[in-house]
């Protein structure tokens, strides 16, 4: 009973497999591609591809099934268009596309963001997260806070010597 | 470091993420290579940032080119059960000769929306009840619960909820009482409330929640929500002990639970839908890592890792 209930036709069980899988596979687009606007758009045609295919998946394979037409789409849209040259340019000639090291690479680029922005001093991380990731202007911040908009700079010009230090130079 | 108005040595980098001093503005004040090491970094940030950010834009943009409607999954209250229940309420007064306690009750998988006779409508979730007394109602507006219920008090009277875990009292709002086992938890939408458990009183405004859960101390937080997600045929938690969970699947899909191989004090925070067993357990249980399976039918058994 249990087992049979999981159809990828159902619009809800859809929603849930993108919620569950999307933000990894746009990271996965994006190690890829280098350009978030690109993985973005094959994110949406992968999932396209899915629901045209809702009945033929099994919900136990669907990852494996995400990822492999993730690829095909990338590897697709290398050829004919402009990301294969951008690619190439930044990572010279000799670079294998579908590289493991390459990947890596680039999700440490992202945990090392992550670490670091763990590893800021309290007051600056606060401000740093409700600049950058919440978007709040410092006025919005110094009232929350009750701080001056001076103090709130401060703290941020601090919390990105930090950062510069960190990932500057990577 | 170059002395110009209105840029400190201090301050200058937060200036420049946020927009407020150009990149040629920075390159006056930097070396040519410290300029270099910042702009790497912006580019970094931008892209992780852009990377953290959510995709509802673009599950909205799937929806679109595949011709799904937005989400079908609320379900709505039939206000056509709202007015039976009026007339089945106005039809056993007039029927019944001895109206002294009168009992509302639901099954598993039941909801229930009950008008009073003052006009406060109470919906009471699955496997719950209230008892009142009748003849005393328009003196002394008190009621007994057992499970949860969402009330929608008409002003007046005070208004007392009873369960075994403490009373709620109110002069005219919306709020709703969980109570299981050793559970109590209010959550007010508007007016206020005021929680009273052995002697202890805890006033609630709009918004405010408060759980006790015995042995433990009280816990308070705000929300703002503006009825409860299991009126729609949702029940969402937050930081809510597995056992209380796991009843409230019960008395959903009338099913049961082997827990015994499995810590049920671990807290869980989200929710499941009234709707579908199978992704109810998988939202449930598949963010806790618990593996369940079904032994015999309407028995699962729960393991961890």
């Amino acid at each position: 009973m249990l087992k049979d209930l999981k159809k990828i036709c159902d619009p809800e069980v859809f929603e849930d497999v993108f919620n569950l899988y999307g933000k990894d596979l746009r990271r996965f687009l994006f190690f890829k591609t280098k350009d978030i606007d690109t993985a973005e758009d094959i994110l949406q045609d992968t999932f396209i591809k899915l629901w045209e295919n809702c009945d033929t998946v099994n919900y136990s394979s669907v990852k494996g099934f995400l990822y492999t037409v993730a690829n095909n789409l990338f590897l697709n849209s290398i050829k004919r268009n402009k990301v294969k040259q951008n690619i190439i340019a930044q990572l010279g000639s000799n670079y294998n596309l579908e590289s493991p090291d390459f990947v890596l690479e680039e999700k440490e680029f992202l945990i090392k963001i992550e670490q670091t922005i763990a590893s800021l001093p309290e007051k600056q991380r606060e401000v740093f997260l409700m600049n950058r990731i919440e978007k709040k202007k410092y006025k919005e911040i110094s009232e929350l806070l009750d701080i001056s908009v001076k103090a709130v700079e401060k703290r941020m010009h601090q919390a990105l010597i930090i950062m510069r230090k960190e990932i500057g130079n990577v | 470091m170059k002395d110009q108005n209105n840029i400190h040595n201090d301050q200058y980098l937060a200036q420049w993420i946020e927009g407020l001093i150009s990149d040629s503005e920075l390159k006056k004040l930097v070396s040519e290579e410290e300029f270099t090491t910042l702009f790497n970094m912006r580019e970094k940030l931008n892209t992780y940032i852009e990377l953290q950010q959510p995709l509802d834009s673009i599950f909205d943009s799937i929806k679109n080119k595949i011709g799904l409607k937005s989400k079908p999954r609320k379900v709505k209250w039939n206000w056509a059960l709202a007015i039976a229940a009026i007339i089945v309420l106005c039809l056993s007064l007039v029927t019944l000769l001895n109206p002294n306690d009168r009992v509302f009750e639901t099954g598993f998988g039941e909801q229930k929306l009950i008008a009073l006779a003052d006009g406060t409508e109470v919906i009471l979730n699955a496997k719950s009840s209230i008892t009142y007394n009748e003849s005393d109602w328009e003196e002394e507006r008190t009621l007994n619960l057992v499970g949860e219920a969402y009330f929608k008090v008409k002003k007046g009277s005070t208004f007392t909820v009873n369960t075994q875990r403490g009373s709620v009292e109110v002069l005219g709002t919306e709020f709703n009482v969980n109570v299981k086992d050793e559970l109590l938890e209010v959550v007010c939408y508007e007016g206020s409330v005021l929680v009273s458990q052995y002697g202890k009183k805890t006033t609630l405004k709009s918004n405010d929640n408060i759980r006790k859960v015995n042995g433990n101390n009280i816990e308070t937080w705000t929300s703002s929500l503006s009825r409860p997600n299991w009126v729609d045929g949702e029940s969402t938690y937050k930081s809510m002990p597995l056992k209380y969970v796991i009843l409230a699947l019960e008395n959903q899909y009338n099913i049961k639970f082997e827990t015994d191989l499995i810590d049920n004090s671990m807290l869980f925070s989200g929710s499941f839908t009234h709707t579908n067993l199978e992704i109810a357990l998988q939202t449930v249980f598949g963010a806790l890592e618990i593996h369940y399976y079904e032994k015999e039918k309407n028995v699962v058994t729960l393991t961890s890792n």
